[in-house]
């Protein structure tokens, strides 16, 4: 029954993209739309079903072998674990969330049947990286994603800027594939089997070495799904793409796909606290370069872009702390206001007439807008993590898991945590003032009728789940268990989480944070902003954090033009140049060299009787030489 | 044998290089074909004394052969001669330099 | 020994058909359809009525019959595994050229079909050859109907490329026959028998000074035709002028002879050798790769950027061969089978493109995919299963050929799997500028004609097939390769 249910969630979507490539277009737009999120609908139901079913244990099952050569196998298996489930789940339920948004939203567009295509084949390959159990169907999900994540961004190809975003997507994401390939060719080598289930249990043979260093290859792989440092520079970018996409793949799924890797394969992590602690400070690093751009953003996208890879970062932390469950329940928690707040972005957007720039934005969208401006506020609590929203619970999970490991490279790590977090209120809050509380004059092109009611419609589930989310993992001693924590504790590999350092100092510190945080934005954007000074918005180095202080680039300069440059060099200067001479070169030596003994034959007789007699002599000389 | 083979030998091998030297650095067909004459006399020569050293009557009819071969060659030799002088007007060997590049 | 010559009739055939083209010289249509149902022929005969006399995966078929008993050379010819796969590929290959040249080619059409079938008469020589003189007398005999290919219907340099071409190949092809030579002297030398056949010549005990030298004649020979750089030089030039279908023999049969040349007689043969030269091929494999893959970068014109990542396939297949495991073999030759595929298939789609806008550069193209959608469909899939996306053909051969070149090459195959990203550069900037992007705003171009659909068709049924399902090709190749891992245990 598990099994089944799994199998139709796995395939339902892939059914759904090959009707769209086959018959898309001979069938009308209606059935189109309807076909994609029917697909997405069944996933879900049956992605509810397994893990209803299956509550509490593990299974496991193969569709069919791959291919093999020698030892190395890979085959098309799903391991079907808590874990996995829940996240199948997830994935589906934001899924179909965003597909019947696309419908409203993107109801001009002519490309319709590609977007549904990509949509519907995009959550096949993250359900596959969500269930799989070979390492390597794991990685066809895994590029599979990358593939549809570069047509999905680069949708409206007539535009050269989208389609560069949509390339440097793809590249960068796939620096992070290599790495992950190489750790599945360590593992081969190592002797163990490259799937999860082999990892889970043989996980303790390998030795510290080698853990480590698989350890920090998977961290660069999850590093650039989920745009971590140092491979961050494509998530702010590709919000060239449609919002819904934004939403699902750059918010709720692909991004934390990284995460998921990691706490999937959380046993090999462990081993090496070395590389637990490495895991940690790329989170926290990110956290805080993330929220420090966010800050500075301009763009509405942009800001939430920051902002995911930011939360991500912070997802990462938990895990380097070693408690993937509350790293999972930020994941979670996370999906749900992020997508929130990017649907209801592409709501602002498309009334406002395709305006991304937040200081285009006024107090009259909150007055013509309500049904918008609501869930946006709620996301935004969620966000900052203000009690009792959802995101105040995730977040105090992480923070009381860093700060429950020992030693002063934790103590470091949760108190620049904490300021992350107290940037990340700021920058919520200052997207919510600037949006929905500003003086802005140029909300005259709003156009409330352009928001229809099924697209604002999508949001309230959401944000009634920020409120509600929270209830997943709540802390022990606010009487009710710490469910989430429990349920994947069953699952292979996680373990129990460590004890939270006292719960209500963590809570009280959270709160802080957020509380602090909306104080500062009230004061520098707020209604009482004259009595204060001037956030200097143009300054050298508030655009050193706009431009994400600069990463992006230095690559363009250190990797990009170098390659650019370099390959031109080879093909003018070696190729054409030194190669092509070479064969030149010595094709005119023969020639000459051949018009050198073209000078023989001189047609007259007296040199041929001259030639005649001296080879004549020459062979008698040797045959003389011969005898003696 | 009254003079020994070696002198014949000198003879010969002299009389060959006066015909080679006749014969390359002459200009005049008539004369390259004399000295192709001379060079194959000398040839005779080295024979006949060969023959006389060795007991060997094979050598001597060998002389003959060479006079038949130096005749039928210097016939047909002088008739193309004969041809391109009356072609060309000209017995320069230079002149005749089309077998080339 | 069969008894009915299954396999000369393998060569006789296109051989025959060759030889019968010039007849329709007047008729062009008869023509074609002669050289159409030659090849479908030959197709369905190494489908049906191979594996019925014994499939190759394990048992080999074999001919062997005295040719010249004096030098010891026989007519001998084996099919195993390797062979009968790439065999099957040359005769696939050989179908899709006669269809794709259907319209392209406008003049001496009868001597261009001859050629055709003669180039795979020749191919199907090198693969099933087991006597070293015979292989090197198709391997020669190969080059004439190359270099007619590209210098009478080729585009505007054709000349000069099919000149370098064949002054390249002959040159590795005088140093193999002069290698060849002196392996038959120094084994009769040491043995007393005079043989030139591979089964004898295998264990041959001769000097490992000599060995070294012969083994350098064979492998300069095969670096060309393969490629290995620095010997690619007349590879960009070459494939870049040849019409279509000569483009689609050169990638696809042509480098096959060279790499398959290595695994079956360049390596074996001489095994301490190789063993010491193992380092040199691994880096000039890498340096392929990379290079292949940098240069392509910078190329305007479409051929030739197929062309450069040819190389640097081929590259990635040499690694393969060199690391000489069981992994990494059959990924080798399956990645063989994937590459002719792959870039032939791109050979074929963008000939189809050149033929229609009248432009190989890449700066006139550009918003292909709102004007001819199921064109752009097939191109962007050729090109997502080049730059190695799991589920299309590449992937699975690339990574049996890395994960089998880990355990003893670490840092060599990290370099492989790095190459991916490079890869993926220039096959972006491919899809960018031929898909999206603006168009130039002409006049309409006519999507995919029938006959151009049944080429690409199966072209990406076979890609997705071996991309999905390989197993019933990586199980024709297991008992071949673990007989030559027992020649030599590497």
């Amino acid at each position: 029954m598990v099994q089944s249910a799994a199998i139709l969630a796995l395939i339902l979507p892939l059914l759904g993209f090959v009707f769209h490539v086959a018959a898309g277009r001979f069938v009308s737009r209606r059935t189109v739309e309807t076909a994609a999120c029917a697909a997405i609908l069944g996933s879900l139901i049956g992605a509810c079903l397994a893990l209803a079913a299956g509550w509490g244990q593990a299974g496991s099952v193969t569709l069919f072998p791959w291919f093999r050569a020698g030892d190395f196998a890979a085959s098309f298996d799903l391991l079907l674990d808590p874990l996995s489930l829940l996240m199948a789940v997830l994935v589906g339920f934001i899924s179909l969330l965003v597909h019947c948004y696309s419908v409203p939203f993107m109801r001009g567009d002519p490309g319709y049947i590609r977007y549904y295509g990509y949509l519907n084949l995009f959550v096949f390959f993250m359900l596959a990286v969500a269930l799989a159990d070979n390492l390597v169907f794991l990685f066809l999900g895994w590029e599979g994603m990358g593939l549809c994540s570069y047509s999905l961004i680069g949708h409206w190809f007539h535009s050269g800027e989208r389609t560069a975003a949509a390339r440097k997507a793809f590249l960068v994401t796939r620096t992070g594939d290599v790495a992950f390939l190489i750790g599945v060719a360590l593992l081969f080598a190592q002797g163990v089997d490259p799937s999860v289930s082999s990892i889970q249990a043989q996980a303790a043979s390998l030795s510290g070495g080698t853990a480590a260093l698989l350890g920090l290859l998977l961290l660069w792989a999850a590093a650039g799904k989920s745009a971590q440092f140092p491979l961050l520079v494509w998530l702010p970018d590709a919000m060239a793409g449609p919002t819904p996409v934004s939403a699902l793949i750059h918010a709720a799924t692909m991004a934390a796909s990284g995460v998921y890797l990691l706490a999937r394969l959380f046993p090999v992590l462990a081993l090496s606290p070395t590389v637990l602690l490495g895991i940690g400070a790329v989170g926290t690093l990110t956290a805080l370069w993330g929220a420090a751009s966010a800050l500075a953003q301009r763009d509405i996208k942009r800001v939430l872009a920051w902002s995911t890879l930011s939360q991500v970062g912070f997802m990462m932390l938990a895990i380097g702390a070693g408690d993937p469950a509350a790293s999972m329940f930020h994941l979670i928690v996370h999906a749900i206001f992020k997508s929130l707040l990017f649907l209801a972005a592409g709501c602002l957007i498309q009334a406002l007439g395709e305006e991304h720039d937040i200081f285009a934005m006024g107090g009259k969208l909150r007055h013509r807008l309500p049904h918008v401006f609501w869930p946006f506020f709620f996301g935004v609590l969620a966000l900052a993590a203000v009690p009792p929203f959802s995101g105040f619970w995730s977040k105090g999970r992480v923070l009381s898991a860093v700060l429950a490991q020992p030693g002063a490279g934790y103590t470091a790590l949760a108190l620049a945590a904490s300021a992350a977090a107290l940037l990340t209120s700021l920058y919520a809050f200052r997207l919510l003032l600037l949006a929905f509380f500003g003086r802005s004059a140029r909300t005259d092109a709003l156009r409330p009728e352009s928001v229809p009611g099924s697209m604002s419609g999508i949001l309230w589930p959401l944000a009634l789940l920020c409120l509600m989310a929270g209830t997943l993992d709540l802390p022990g001693h606010w009487g009710a268990s710490n469910w989430l924590t429990g349920v994947l504790a069953s699952a292979p590999g996680l373990p129990h989480g460590p004890e939270g350092v006292s719960e209500a100092l963590v809570a009280l510190l959270d709160s802080a944070l957020a509380l602090a945080g909306l104080l500062l934005a009230l004061l520098a954007y707020g209604p009482m902003e004259r009595f204060f000074p001037r956030i200097p918005e143009g300054a050298r180095l508030w655009n050193l954090m706009a431009r994400g202080f600069g990463l992006d680039g230095t690559y363009e300069r250190i990797l990009a033009r170098p390659y650019r440059s370099g390959a031109n060099l080879l093909w003018l200067r070696v190729e054409q140049g030194l190669l092509e001479t070479a064969s030149s070169g010595a094709a005119a030596l023969l020639g000459r060299a051949s018009s050198g003994v073209r000078l023989w034959t001189t047609g007259r007789l007296s040199t041929y009787l001259l030639m005649l007699l001296a080879g004549l002599v020459l062979i008698l000389l040797i045959a003389a030489g011969m005898r003696s | 044998m009254i003079v020994p083979l070696e002198h014949v030998l000198v003879l010969a091998l002299a009389v060959f290089l006066m015909g080679a030297g006749c014969a390359l650095l002459r200009r005049n067909l008539i004369m390259i074909l004399l000295g192709v004459e001379i060079m194959l006399n000398a040839s005779g020569i080295a024979f006949v004394g060969s023959s006389l050293a060795w007991r060997e009557l094979h050598g001597q009819a060998f002389v003959l052969f060479i006079m038949g071969v130096a005749a039928a060659e210097v016939a047909v030799g002088l008739a193309l001669v004969v041809y391109a002088h009356r072609r060309t007007g000209r017995l320069d060997a230079d002149h005749f330099s089309k077998l080339r590049e | 020994m069969n008894v009915f010559p299954l396999l000369t009739v393998l060569i006789l055939l296109p051989l025959a058909g060759s030889v019968a083209a010039p007849a329709f010289s007047r008729k062009p249509a008869a023509c074609r359809a002669f050289a159409l149902a030659l090849t479908l022929a030959q197709l369905v005969f190494l489908l049906a009525v191979i594996p019925w006399a014994g499939m190759p995966g394990t048992v080999v078929l074999r001919e062997d019959l005295a040719w010249i008993p004096s030098l010891g050379a026989r007519y001998s010819l084996a099919m195993d595994g390797i062979s009968y796969l790439l065999v099957l590929l040359t005769s696939f290959l050989g179908v899709l050229a006669v269809l794709v040249s259907w319209r392209e080619i406008r003049s001496r059409i009868a001597a261009h079909y001859a050629s055709l079938l003669l180039v795979q008469a020749t191919a199907m020589g090198i693969f099933l050859a087991r006597d070293l003189l015979l292989f090197a007398l198709f391997w020669e005999l190969q080059l004439v109907p190359v270099f007619f290919l590209i210098a009478v219907w080729g585009h505007e340099a054709r000349r000069r490329a099919a000149f370098k071409f064949f002054l390249f190949s002959i040159a590795g092809g005088l140093l193999m026959l002069l290698a060849v030579i002196g392996l038959y002297v120094a084994h009769g030398v040491a043995t007393g028998t005079y043989t030139f056949a591979l089964t004898d010549l295998l264990a041959s005990p001769t000097s490992p000074f000599l060995q070294g030298w012969l083994f350098a004649g064979f492998l300069l020979g095969f670096a060309v035709k393969t490629p290995i750089i620095p010997l690619h030089i007349w590879l960009p030039d070459a494939h870049t002028q040849a019409p279509t279908a000569g483009s689609l023999f050169l990638a696809g049969v042509l480098l096959k002879t060279g790499s398959y040349g290595l695994l079956r007689f360049g390596l074996p043969l001489f095994p301490h050798a190789a063993a010491q030269a193992a380092p040199l091929l691994i880096v000039l494999g890498l340096a392929a790769l990379i290079y292949g893959a940098w240069v392509c970068f910078a190329q305007t014109d479409v051929k030739r950027l197929v062309a450069f990542s040819s190389i640097g396939h081929m590259g990635l297949i040499l690694l393969g061969l060199t690391v000489w495991n069981e992994i990494s073999l059959q990924g080798s030759v399956l990645q063989m089978v994937n590459h002719a595929l792959t870039t032939g298939a791109l050979f074929i789609m963008v000939g189809m493109l050149s033929e229609r806008t009248g432009t190989r550069d890449l700066t006139d193209l550009g918003g292909l995919w709102q004007r001819i959608p199921l064109f752009s469909s097939f191109f962007l899939l050729f090109c997502l299963a080049a730059a190695g996306l799991p589920g299309l053909n590449n992937f699975v051969g690339e990574l049996l050929i890395l994960v089998g070149s880990f355990e003893q090459h670490p840092a060599a195959a990290c370099i492989g799997f790095a190459g991916a990203v490079l890869i993926l550069g220039y096959i972006l900037r491919l899809v960018q500028a031929t898909l999206f992007g603006l168009s130039g705003a002409r006049e309409d171009l006519a999507d995919l004609t029938p006959r151009e659909a049944a080429i690409v068709a199966p072209l990406a049924g076979a890609v997705l097939f071996l991309g999905l399902a390989p197993s019933p090709v990586l199980d024709l190749l297991r008992e071949p390769v673990q007989a030559l891992l027992a020649q030599w245990g590497g």
